[in-house]
């Protein structure tokens, strides 16, 4: 597989030790970096057009240069990564940690040189333990072996919290309080950790950045597609034969993914539905299979990218009752600071729960749909865009399937679908005494 | 906890806190081994000491604890065993892996054994959706468990030490 | 300061004006229109954006943004709820979401017709609520404190109370717990909110959510009249709106003096006001005969002062509270110097006129670069609203020093000097303050000690001399009566008349008791610890006739000519004291004179030292101090007993870890043959070699202490 540019050599080799990873040339694009004026270090990555992968793809290269230059500033600069992966359906910055652990070390180490930046710290959430344990190894073999130079590298354990992942929540929990999101601006280049100016980015976009320097700026833009080139590990799971993550230059079909290399969906059965981005974002359907998987593609044909998490869903599958469970996560994982979100969630379960159970009124299912609208575009964070953007497109797509619950008085799968009766966290007592369960 | 006890534990935070360049950052590492300490759980107490160690108010230190999943604000089982729901696991049977785990613990979901030995929980999606359905006990993922396997995961539980 | 560039914003259609980084909602205002905010409040910092009631449309950005967290830039266009359909869906669908699980308890919520929810719903919110399913329901209220009651139905996390805790008090006690839909408003395992600011959060909530008890179901708002006046508990006279309701004070609200007190209340002052219905509260002139006191006509009683009065034959000394207003002290001084010639007095305190000439608006210390506390007592214990303004300086970045370091103020372009303790009343500090040409500030002891000096000194130019054996003392209101040096005078002197609110602790001291008023039930004048003139206004009906009339009568019958009006009163100590200020001018918001220059004040001869910080051996230096939460009114106030201090002896870390002492350790404290048991506590703000013990669990302890483990 030549086309691999994050997880190179894992087939091979056992690349979490250091030795092995020098052994494929590891760490020699940081020398090369170090070698390099910090400018040019930035220009290269932004000729690259290295998007974020972490679901925005905003360009690496943009955010490189937000950050003021070293005479520009006062008090030091942080390198952040964002490992907080936690966006349902996405699995990859797990498998890029534990197998590569060296190579996202690497682009943390040239991001910290291209900004002159005093520490990196790595966000990685709590439930990653094994990962935790495997990088931290990484880490300490890199310290030893005196490759970070001056700069330092933290590793910080979440503890469960979706919301954390978003970057100024990330950041407010990194300080040790509650995390909750920052109005911006300002933006975390300028004023991010301690309000201090701070890269953000995703582990898949960090580890991204050495094969920029080995491979070299053209090679590199050779795969993938021109608004989006290099690679992206697809992370595939749901009612698909061979579920996994799959590093494919950004551009590949749904058709490919699913069928060539997902072998198709799971026990022959038809194809219904298809979450390309993780689960935040708006649902194809199979009529969509020929969409590339990049960012603009996606875009284009009325969704997102997103962590590259697709999600296939088959026709046994009841989508009041996915709409719903999608929903109780977003609820429970509401940081609750802004109204719409923390309001309007706790409603749209309660409006689900309804129809699903053969309560709902017409008027009920409209409210979905407005309760949807009037939650879009006015959180403080992109949770609340998330939190309707499932539920609404289930809606707006599978609108008949919705109507029939309120005609025939209950759910037409008549407790033959493949997510019968799921429980969610929010349905049990959670682990905190004193909250009470939402009704 | 012991004098001597509160003594190392003051001793590991202040280890914490030197590594990053503000203090308070320290509180989910704190927190995190105040629990360990504790069974696993956060009594009142255990919150004080976070507090002292890293020079907080206790009230924030509560503040922050009860934002998190993994912090447990109520006494919890000697192990846990916990199953992701989200949409992926969904899609492939975690909903059964439930039933079965609550059919076999005699327990339901959010609740612990009356030997005190499991708490049995759900969680929302773990970041194991590609190896589903996903079960974790103490902290090890284990992909994917199908209902079938759930005796012997249970089996190894209860002889298993912790973690 | 250079003047701030000016950017030019459209709002609605209309041009502003403003200087650049102004809030939007202040350019908003500025053009004339609102942007409605729950959560959005400057003085509790930067805006977190979190309730979503500002939403506005912007040009050039495709979602609605939040106002509140924008700012002024040059060719800002934007259009409000008034001038956007976009805009006033969003804050339609803004109020939805907050009334979704709001009770509808309106009828019986104390904040009902005074509630900023209730009147945006009103002109923005949505008619009607499609809501359908029961709301989230919570045990309601709950006690945050003894103050304090909690309605997490209503909350509607907008974050104000407990930004107010972790951003201005700094106390970090009142937080929100869990997350999403769950969160709520709490404190540590619901244990009360101690702190001196705590009631600032009543005022903040924008809902009834958080609640005085004290004024829990007390009035409705059409039934209330506030009344504009000035605390008399501690020398900052922070600006207050005195709630009343047939004719009783109810509850004591903040009246922002922007340059005083910031909008903020210690809850002395919004707490206490409860001692003027306290059950040994003097209503009628009291004689002693024999073992008991029987009650007087008011006739028989001004016949039996002044025959007390002239029998004294001028053997007469005065003790002052301090709690007089000008008007009061004035009369006194008047009555006994012009008309009986006895000008010998215990002022509560000496505060020096050498302060004029470094005076400035306390909001001053906000805005400083580097502030030196010097003085052994805890600012907030003396004067609390000016801790505030310390520890908002420090969050602005400055500096905080306990020692006049020359090079470091020298070095600062806003230096100011603090004196919090004793100090020749305040010389000492005027003149640091003087040789460094920064603001100066004495924190006296009682709340207008200055204004009665004033009075005292403007009623005649005689020479005291102390009388003895003292033919007559007059002891003017209940702190004098409970000033030790005062009751061991009382027991030497011939005869006692008093003047006080409350029959403790004067009952077996006094001959003739005449009742006192309280500062909630006087029109006068107070200076407080700036120099700074500020209007009291009568805002209850004292249950006994005004004492100024009173005096004007004994004043009358000793050949004294006295006004019973404080207008009047004033004008003529103003001719004397305060350079002929009228009355009137000194207004609903109190302006600061200019300093005077420092030749032009006569200097008071005797100076004391700056704590030298050494450690002589021999233990440590006893610091004793009279803690806020202590006095005549805060003892007849029982929702504040659990706001006394704790058995506390505070040490500076230094000494602490010389002694191999921790945080919170149990301590023996000795000094010459007694021995107490306290906790140590760790402060930064103490002088190296002292040891600091509320006067209330120093009892025995004097001169210098011995601590150990
Ligand atoms: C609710 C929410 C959750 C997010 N979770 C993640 C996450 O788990 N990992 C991640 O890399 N980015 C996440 N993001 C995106 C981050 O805010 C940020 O855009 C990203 O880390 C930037 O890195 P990139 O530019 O390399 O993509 C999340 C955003 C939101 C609004
Ligand atoms: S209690 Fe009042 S001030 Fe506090 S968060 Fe709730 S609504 Fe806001
Ligand atoms: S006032 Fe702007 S979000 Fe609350």
């Amino acid at each position: 597989m030549a086309d691999l540019t994050v997880l190179t050599g894992v087939e091979t080799r056992d690349l979490s030790k250091l030795d092995e990873y020098r052994a494929i040339g590891g760490y020699q694009a940081l020398d090369q970096a170090r070698d390099m004026e910090r400018q040019a270090i930035i220009d290269t990555i932004s000729e690259a057009s290295l998007r974020g992968r972490g679901g925005a793809g905003f360009p690496m290269g943009r955010k490189l240069s937000l950050v003021p230059a070293p005479d520009k500033r006062s008090g030091p600069a942080y390198v952040v990564a964002n490992a907080d992966e936690s966006e349902p359906g996405a699995f990859k910055d797990r498998e890029i940690m534990r197998r590569v652990p060296h190579r996202f070390i690497e682009g943390c180490l040239i991001a910290a040189q291209a900004i002159a930046a005093d520490a990196v710290v790595v966000y990685i959430r709590g439930e990653y333990l094994t990962e935790y344990e495997v990088l931290s190894a990484a880490v300490e073999e890199a310290r030893a072996a005196g490759i970070f130079g001056g700069t330092d590298v933290i590793v910080h354990r979440g503890a469960g919290a979706y919301i954390c992942g978003e970057e100024s929540a990330l950041l407010e929990s990194l300080e040790g309080d509650r995390g909750q999101p920052r109005p911006r601006p300002p933006f975390p280049p300028v004023a991010g950790l301690y309000m201090q100016p701070t890269l953000i980015n995703n582990v898949q976009t960090i580890a991204s950045v050495p094969a920029i320097f080995q491979l070299g700026v053209e090679a590199y833009k050779k795969l993938g597609v021109e608004s989006a080139p290099g690679t992206v590990v697809y992370s595939l799971s749901g009612n698909v034969n061979r579920p996994g993550n799959y590093e494919l230059p950004l551009g590949a079909t749904l058709r490919e993914l699913i069928f060539e290399h997902g072998h198709g969906v799971a026990e022959g059965r038809a194809l219904k539905a298809i979450i390309p981005g993780g689960s935040s974002v708006p649902v194809f359907t199979p009529d969509q299979l020929d969409v590339k998987l990049d960012f603009d593609s996606v875009q284009a044909a009325g969704s997102y990218l997103g962590s590259a998490a697709i999600i296939v869903v088959d026709d046994r599958a009841c989508m009041v009752q996915l709409a719903l469970r999608a929903e109780k996560f977003y609820m429970h994982e509401s940081c609750g600071k802004c109204t719409p979100c923390r309001e309007g969630t706790r409603w749209l379960v309660q409006l689900l729960e309804k129809i699903e159970a053969g309560d709902g009124t017409q008027d009920d299912l409209d409210l979905v749909v407005e309760v949807c609208d009037r939650i879009e575009g006015k959180s403080l964070c992109a949770l609340g865009d998330f939190a309707v953007w499932c539920v609404g497109s289930y809606v707006e797509k599978f609108r008949d399937e919705f109507q029939r619950h309120i005609d025939e008085g209950g759910c037409p799968y008549h407790g033959e679908s493949s997510i019968e009766g799921v429980l969610a966290p929010s349905d049990q007592h959670t682990h905190s005494a004193m909250a009470e369960v939402p009704a | 906890m012991t004098p001597e006890n509160a003594a190392t534990f003051r001793d590991e935070v202040a280890r914490i806190k030197a590594r990053y360049p503000s203090q308070r950052s320290a509180i989910m590492a704190a927190l995190r081994l105040a629990q360990e300490r504790h069974d696993g759980w956060l009594p009142p107490k255990a919150l004080v000491e976070v507090a002292d160690a890293v020079g907080v108010t206790p009230a924030h230190v509560e503040a922050v604890a009860s934002f998190y999943d993994m912090y447990n604000l109520a006494p919890v089982g000697r192990h846990i065993v916990e199953v992701c729901t989200n949409l992926s696991c969904a899609l492939v049977g975690a909903q059964q892996v439930v039933e079965a785990f609550e059919e076999e613990l005699g327990v339901h979901a959010g609740e612990t054994t009356d030997d005190g030995k499991v708490t049995f929980r759900l969680v929302e999606c773990a970041g194991g959706c590609g190896y589903a359905p996903v079960v974790i006990v103490d902290g090890r993922y284990k992909e994917p468990t199908r209902p079938e396997d759930v005796p012997a995961v249970l089996e190894q539980v209860r002889n298993g030490a912790r973690g | 300061m250079s003047a701030p560039e000016l950017v030019t914003v459209t709002i609605d259609g209309v041009e502003v004006q403003v200087p650049k980084g102004t809030g939007l909602v202040e350019t908003a205002a500025a053009a004339g229109v609102e942007i409605p905010v729950f959560c959005y409040e400057p003085r509790l910092g930067p805006p977190i954006g979190a309730c979503r009631m500002c939403l506005v449309e912007v040009e050039g950005m495709p979602k609605l943004q939040a106002g509140c967290t924008m700012s002024a830039t040059d060719g800002l266009v934007v259009r409000t709820a008034a001038a956007s359909e976009k805009a006033a869906d969003g804050q339609d669908a803004t109020l939805e979401f907050i009334l979704v699980n709001h009770p509808l308890d309106c009828p019986v919520c104390d904040k009902g017709g005074e509630c900023p929810l209730q009147d945006l719903t009103f002109r923005w919110g949505p008619g009607n609520t499609r809501m359908r399913f029961p709301k989230r329901t919570m045990d309601k209220p709950i006690p945050v404190s003894p103050l304090i009651a909690l309605d997490r139905e209503r909350c509607i996390l907008c974050y104000r109370c407990t930004r107010f805790s972790s951003d201005v008090a700094e106390d970090g006690q009142l937080v929100a717990r869990n997350r999403g839909a769950q969160s709520v408003i709490a404190t540590f395992e619901d244990e009360p909110y101690r702190g001196k600011f705590s009631g600032n959060v009543i005022e903040l909530c924008p809902v009834g959510a958080l609640t005085s008890t004290t004024y829990r179901f007390e009035a409705r708002p059409w039934e209330i009249q506030n009344v504009p006046s000035v605390c008399g508990m501690c020398p900052v006279g922070c600006n207050i709106a005195a709630t009343t309701r047939e004719g009783r004070v109810r509850r004591i609200l903040s009246r922002n003096h922007p340059e005083v007190d910031g909008g903020w209340l210690c809850d002395k002052g919004r707490f206490a006001y409860s001692h003027l219905a306290a059950p040994d509260r003097v209503v009628d002139p009291l004689l002693r005969r024999a073992r008991r006191y029987d009650e007087l006509s008011w006739d028989e009683a001004i016949d039996e002062a002044v025959r007390m009065l002239q029998a004294a034959q001028g053997r007469i000394v005065t003790a002052l509270s301090g709690s007089e207003t000008v008007e009061l002290a004035y009369a006194l001084g008047k009555i006994v110097r012009q008309g009986l010639g006895s000008d010998c007095a215990v002022l509560p305190e000496e505060v020096s006129n050498e302060l004029d000439a470094v005076r400035a608006p306390l909001s001053r210390i906000g805005q400083a670069d580097v502030v030196v506390i010097l003085g052994d007592e805890p600012v907030a214990e003396r004067a609390p609203i000016v801790d505030l303004w310390v520890r908002l300086a420090r969050r602005n970045g400055a500096e905080i020093l306990h020692e006049v370091d020359d090079a470091r103020i020298r070095s600062s372009e806003r230096p100011v000097l603090i004196w919090s303790g004793e100090g020749a009343g305040g010389n000492e500090v005027a003149r640091l303050a003087t040789s460094f040409g920064c603001p100066g500030y004495f924190l006296p002891r009682t709340a207008n000690g200055r204004g009665a000096a004033d009075a005292w000194a403007a009623a005649s130019d005689g020479e005291a001399a102390d009388p003895d054996p003292i033919g007559l003392l007059i002891i003017s209101g209940d702190e004098a009566a409970a000033d030790p040096n005062v009751r061991a005078m009382a027991e030497q002197a011939e005869a006692v008349l008093a003047i006080a609110m409350f029959r403790r602790p004067l009952v077996g001291l006094a001959d003739l008791v005449l009742p006192g008023t309280s500062y909630l039930e006087r029109d006068g004048t107070y200076v407080n610890l700036e120099g700074r003139l500020q209007r009291l206004r009568r805002a209850s009906i004292p249950p006994a006739p005004d004492e100024l009339a009173v005096l004007a009568r004994i004043g009358a019958a000793v050949g004294v000519e006295l006004s019973a009006y404080p207008s009047l009163v004033f004008e003529e100590v103003s001719a004397i004291a305060y350079g002929g200020r009228p009355y009137g001018e000194v207004g609903e918001e109190a302006p600061l004179p200019e300093p005077v220059p420092p030749e032009a004040v006569d200097q008071v001869s005797d100076t004391r030292h700056v704590p030298d910080g050494q450690r002589a051996d021999g233990g440590l230096r006893l610091v004793t101090y009279k803690p806020l939460f202590s006095g005549p009114a805060v003892e007849r106030v029982p929702e504040l007993e659990f706001q006394l201090p704790e058995p506390d002896i505070e040490l500076a870390p230094d000494d602490a870890r010389q002694l191999g002492i921790l945080n919170g350790q149990e301590v023996t404290v000795r000094s010459n043959g007694t021995s107490v048991q306290l906790r140590a506590r760790l402060v930064e703000d103490l002088a190296v070699g002292a040891a600091r013990v509320a006067e209330s669990f120093a009892a025995g302890l004097e001169g210098r202490v011995e601590v150990t483990p």
